[in-house]
């Protein structure tokens, strides 16, 4: 029982990025959920966000504007995503990988160098848990009550006016639009938010692990999306205290499959492999049980 | 119920793949007005433009030529969300007017507001409940005490009243009903006609309803319009109407089509 042994070693370390993820899966969420319309600028917003967080920090403007400069980053990064998803009618995935690809170059220019380290910086964690960083166990708990207090201000957002707009307009655009509201208008407020919240996580990533770097982002879009689909399998999603926790709680849960695997012996590297395959899974489970009940129906007739 | 004044369209034309070898000239100089009020349905075969003609007003297309005014006001190139706040709509389909996945209760948040500037204030309150109830109550069918039931979980008939009470929740001044009882069994098209009357007359909206349901057509509403490639080819008004059957509506209907054709 060796690897067990490994496994409980992890476990505050993974429940930590959990954490730093599950704003990933939150920003991954809105536009899959919410808005039903597929968005992939994450991958890019994500890095982003820890690039202008990093440069900021190391610039000294301090770790909460840094943390805003990100945030109105990943907004204008959703927002342009939406932006040219609505007016030059491209798909919303393609526009996408669109401004994921141009904020490759973009994250270079704002660090200046491909990464950016902060070991000599005061950080987040650094500032509320002393000059150590703290202890994985802290760091979660803080990232934790962030996370909740984002949590039930999004869910108080999405019960104003303005967020049952947006709900609407997710659901039915045709009866948005009849009930007077521009659908393109909360289709880029929606993607801007998800935006926010992704390069948000980036933010707080970079100083997670005191560097940013322009290849951080490959694969965090599979990861929320991961994450979103096993905390909807878990807390379920037929109410929106359920629909904006699920995330969270999938991605905790995906970090400590994760920390299992890797005690298990599996190599970091199979990682994106493994979530992709559990993705493709999760969607594909519906219709394949699909087409076993049409079978066996066809069978027993 | 003159507080509102109505409708007014001025020769509408619009053209579909306009230059090409499909083109088709949907409609072809559309003139009409409708006072506060006053209950109109318009009738005529498929392709008469009809369908066309409620979403040029609505503004869900966007017309080649004419002009639409609202209480005057000039809305020809406005989208159909800038005229919402004077325009309430029912669908032919169930599934468009409401938003399956929010319940009755937001539905009809939604609605409340149409048209209106939405803010940070909550979306549901209680004294919103009270009001909702009372609306939905007028119907009977029970929806008034399925507040927080998702609309998913609702039949056509269900959905397409709701449409119609969140349809004249807050005072439209212009009311499209496009064959909105078409897609339904004829009981479940009975009750939601029989609805659509009692919200007409409460609402005293310039009321616009779409049907291919003769008997409808000449026992509801107090004109007739009737429509034939893209142009109003008859306007009764409710003197002419209360005379007429539906089976001399059908006569006149197809009268009126072999003499264009004797002449053309």
């Amino acid at each position: 029982m060796d690897f067990l042994n490994t496994y409980f070693n992890l476990v505050p370390v993974s429940l930590a990025q959990g954490t730093v993820y599950a704003f990933v899966g939150l920003g991954v969420m809105i536009p899959f959920r919410l808005l039903m319309l597929p968005d992939l600028t994450a991958e890019g917003s994500f890095p982003f966000g820890a690039a202008v967080a990093a440069s900021a920090i190391a610039g000294g403007f301090g770790i909460l504007p840094a943390m805003l400069f990100a945030l109105l980053a990943g907004i204008l990064a959703g927002g342009l995503t939406a932006i040219i998803h609505l007016f030059f009618k491209v798909t919303s995935l393609l526009a996408g990988i669109i401004v994921l690809t141009m904020l490759f170059s973009i994250n270079i220019r704002v660090m200046g160098k491909p990464n950016t380290a902060l070991f000599s910086f005061d950080t987040l964690f650094t500032a509320l848990l002393g000059p150590a960083g703290g202890s994985p166990i802290s760091q979660f708990a803080v990232l934790f009550v962030i996370l909740c207090i984002i949590c039930f201000t999004l869910l108080w957002f999405l019960h104003t006016e303005l967020g049952l707009a947006l709900r609407a307009v997710g659901a039915n655009q045709v009866m948005a639009s009849a009930q007077g509201l521009s659908t393109s208008w909360y289709v880029i407020v929606g993607i801007a938010i998800a935006g926010g919240f992704a390069a948000t996580g980036g933010a707080i990533m970079a100083q997670y692990q005191s560097y940013a770097d322009v290849n951080m982002g490959v694969g965090v879009l599979v990861i929320g999306l991961a994450s979103t689909i096993l905390g909807e399998a878990i807390v379920g999603r037929d109410t929106l205290f359920r629909q904006i926790f699920a995330p969270v709680v999938g991605a905790i849960i995906y970090f400590q499959a994760v920390a299992l695997a890797l005690s298990l012996g599996l190599r970091p590297s199979d990682l994106k492999l493994l979530t992709a395959l559990f993705v493709l899974l999760a969607l594909g489970l519906p219709i394949l049980t699909e087409r076993i009940r049409k079978r066996r129906s066809k069978l027993s007739q | 119920m003159n507080a509102h004044p109505g409708l007014c369209v001025r020769g509408l034309r619009k053209t579909f793949f306009g230059g090409t070898v499909q083109e088709k000239t949907v409609l072809n100089g559309v003139s009409f007005s409708l006072q506060s009020g006053e209950f109109a349905v318009l009738v005529g075969s498929n392709g008469a433009g009809k369908s066309t003609t409620i979403n040029a007003v609505a503004g869900d297309l966007l017309v080649d030529e004419g002009q639409i005014f609202i209480s005057e006001l000039n809305v020809t190139s406005l989208p159909a969300y800038k005229r919402a706040h004077a325009i309430a709509r029912v669908f032919q389909d169930p599934m468009k007017g409401t938003a399956a996945a929010l319940s009755i209760y937001e539905n009809l948040a939604l609605a409340d507001q149409r048209g209106r500037r939405r803010g940070l204030r909550l979306g549901l309150s209680k004294a919103k409940v009270d009001r909702f109830r009372a609306s939905l109550s007028v119907l009977g069918l029970g929806l008034e005490n399925r507040l927080k039931d998702h609309v998913s979980q609702l039949s056509g008939g269900q959905r397409q009243s709701l449409t119609l009470i969140m349809a004249t929740l807050n005072e439209p001044q212009i009311l499209l009903l496009d064959e909105h009882t078409a897609a339904l069994d004829p009981r479940a098209a009975e009750l939601v006609m029989k609805a659509s009357l009692e919200a007409i007359r409460r609402s005293g909206a310039a009321t616009l309803m779409v049907t291919h349901n003769m008997e409808h057509a000449v026992n509801y509403g107090d004109r007739l319009l009737m429509m034939h490639d893209g142009k109003i080819i008859f306007d009764l008004n409710s003197v002419a109407k209360a005379k007429t059957t539906a089976a001399e509506l059908v006569e006149r209907f197809h009268h009126v089509i072999s003499d264009r054709m004797m002449f053309a």
